[in-house]
């Protein structure tokens, strides 16, 4: 029985929300735009689409390469991130370790700092080892920028689960790595999802370390996108195909997580 | 034979442990250091100690006291605009109807797209004379605006772009703790009648008191150290008009001037500090009380 206000309400939200995101639909739309059409003064509406764009995109801007940048460097440091995150937070969630707290606050701390003051250290340091522009540089330093966070989420979810379940486990006979394998991994599956997801977007839209410590060969997507636009002339054909192109796997991301993400972020935050 | 569980687990963290030590702490030490050190990028040779000259040059450039100044205006609009549309877009999120359900979903989206698209979206939505904004102004009878490309409108167009991208953030997590208010505890306030304005500001808002503080930090703590989409649309242009304190210091750094770079940074750590370190004292004051309330 909801009353006729809310139900108003509820109609004005879909309204909002469906405003709120116009600025996707539009840089959407222009993408596929032939290039007369974008930079007309009135807003043109219906045209022929084009793939020309992304094919520049591909062509000029090198886009390829920084998709494949992005992608080693992305999955390579989720997935060392993640085994070093599991690890640490099932020690701090669930086995008697003293000062437990106080190291789970210590790690949250560093996901506080600005990247600015650490950036230029990494970036004399990384001279020393000639590591600047290179994959394995830029991987080491994304598991540094993701552990904490995805540490002190990690922990979060696993602090959730029923406090006895180890020592009901081992009362049957199970030893502890059939009880991680057999009891933890399974029951924490969301946790590990939302987690690893968590890690992969922020690796994915990280800009500022990538500005100071790629040049060529190992420049991320949003450096890439972002230096288009130093070009002579800006191609906003060529900038909104590519801004797309790195956006929709966050699309499909939020999608995925949906009723998770919510649970996630708030612990995050809160717990 | 059993392992002492504390070491075996202290074994366990260690790796992680060692790694932000390595990434994290020894990095922040080393800016620490040069903070007071002349350190040239281009020149290595003329490296040397100088105590506190670079924070002396700091306090008295002008360019330096305009930034504190934009990150401090940029601190407040930004923040408070926030947190106010995010608190209402969570009240009319906060249902069981089935399409808010998908709703709270599609919001969040701006959350997970990186400030460089956006940015550049905006950028793009912005221009003056072809712009989508400045025509559906004009299409209204409204004189369209420069945005981004003049001096006195420059900060407000950067501060819209990050309000839409982060308001949904606020609004999440706010929604979280108003559906993390307990059934029972609603239910009571239906029957003794608590309705409408009443309900929102006794029962809802101090119920949600503490989520709303843990949001306000995060989002002052990346108010900040806000640097991606200002540094996308403007570069801290035209002029000076949107340096904020990190594309202040990124110039810095361009310039070779890594001592100086390094002693801002300080600042910029110090004030997040004293920042955190305020919040987690109101939170845990906060739930001392309550929690001398419920003992009452």
């Amino acid at each position: 029985m909801r009353s006729p206000i809310r139900k108003t309400m509820d109609i004005v939200a879909v309204f909002l929300v469906a405003i709120y995101l116009a600025p996707i639909y539009w840089i959407a739309l222009t993408s596929v735009k032939p290039m007369s059409d974008i930079n007309s003064k009135k807003p043109v509406w219906l045209f022929d689409p084009t793939i020309e764009h992304y094919a520049e995109a591909f062509v000029r801007f090198e886009f390829g390469k920084a998709l494949l940048n992005s992608s080693i460097i992305v999955f390579s440091a989720t997935f060392i991130t993640m085994i070093l995150a599991l690890i640490a937070a099932y020690a701090l969630a669930r086995m008697r370790l003293r000062g437990a707290d106080v190291l789970a606050l210590f790690i949250l701390s560093l996901r506080f700092m600005p990247a600015v003051v650490i950036a230029m250290p990494f970036y004399l340091m990384f001279l020393k080892f000639s590591l600047i522009d290179s994959h394995i540089g830029m991987i080491v330093v994304y598991v540094g920028y993701g552990l904490p966070f995805a540490v002190w989420i990690m922990r979060g979810f696993l602090l959730d689960l029923p406090k006895d379940i180890e020592e009901a486990a081992r009362l049957d006979g199970l030893g502890w790595i059939s009880i991680i394998r057999r009891i933890i991994l399974p029951l924490s599956g969301p946790g590990i999802a939302v987690t690893a997801i968590f890690t992969f977007v922020f690796n994915w839209n990280e800009y500022l370390f990538a500005l100071y410590l790629t040049q060529a060969d190992a420049v991320t997507l949003p450096i890439q996108i972002a230096k288009m636009v130093d070009a002579y002339t800006v191609l906003w054909g060529t900038i909104s195909a590519s801004v797309v192109m790195q956006l929709v796997p966050m699309v499909v991301v939020v999608f995925l997580l949906q009723r998770h993400m919510i649970r996630g972020l708030a612990l995050g935050a809160v717990k | 034979m059993r392992l002492d569980e504390g070491r075996v687990a202290l074994f366990l963290v260690l790796p992680t442990l060692i790694i932000l030590i390595g990434l994290a702490i020894f990095p922040l030490g080393w800016a620490g250091a040069l903070a007071f050190r002349v350190e040239n990028l281009f020149r290595p040779d003329i490296g040397k100690w100088v105590g506190l000259r670079n924070f002396k040059y700091l306090l008295t450039d002008d360019t330096f006291w305009k930034s504190i100044r934009l990150t401090l205006i940029w601190c407040v609009c930004v923040v408070s605009i926030q947190m106010t549309l995010g608190f209402l877009f969570a009240l009319m999120l906060d249902t069981r109807a089935r399409v808010v359900g998908l709703l709270r979903t599609l919001i969040v989206i701006p959350v997970f797209i990186s400030p460089i698209a956006m940015g550049l979206t905006w950028q793009f939505m912005f221009e003056p004379v072809t712009g989508v904004i400045n025509y559906f102004l004009e299409l209204v009878g409204l004189p369209g605006g420069t945005w981004h490309t003049a001096t006195d409108t420059a900060l407000m167009a950067v501060m819209i772009a990050d309000i839409w991208q982060w308001t949904p953030f606020v609004t999440l997590i706010l929604l979280a703790g108003m559906q993390g208010i307990s059934p029972e505890v609603v239910e009571a306030a239906r029957l003794d009648r608590v309705r409408g304005w009443k309900y929102l500001t006794n029962i809802v808002i101090p119920l949600i008191w503490p989520v709303v503080m843990v949001v306000l930090l995060l989002r002052l703590v990346d108010s900040i150290r806000i640097f991606d989409l200002v540094f996308v649309i403007t570069r801290g242009g035209p002029g000076t008009a949107t340096l904020v304190a990190s594309v202040y210091d990124f110039t810095i750094f361009q310039a070779g001037r890594l001592g100086v770079m390094a002693a801002y940074g300080f600042l910029i750590l110090i004030v997040i500090n004293l920042v955190v370190i305020l919040f987690l004292r109101l939170l845990y004051r906060q739930e001392k009380e309550a929690r001398q309330v419920q003992k009452a």
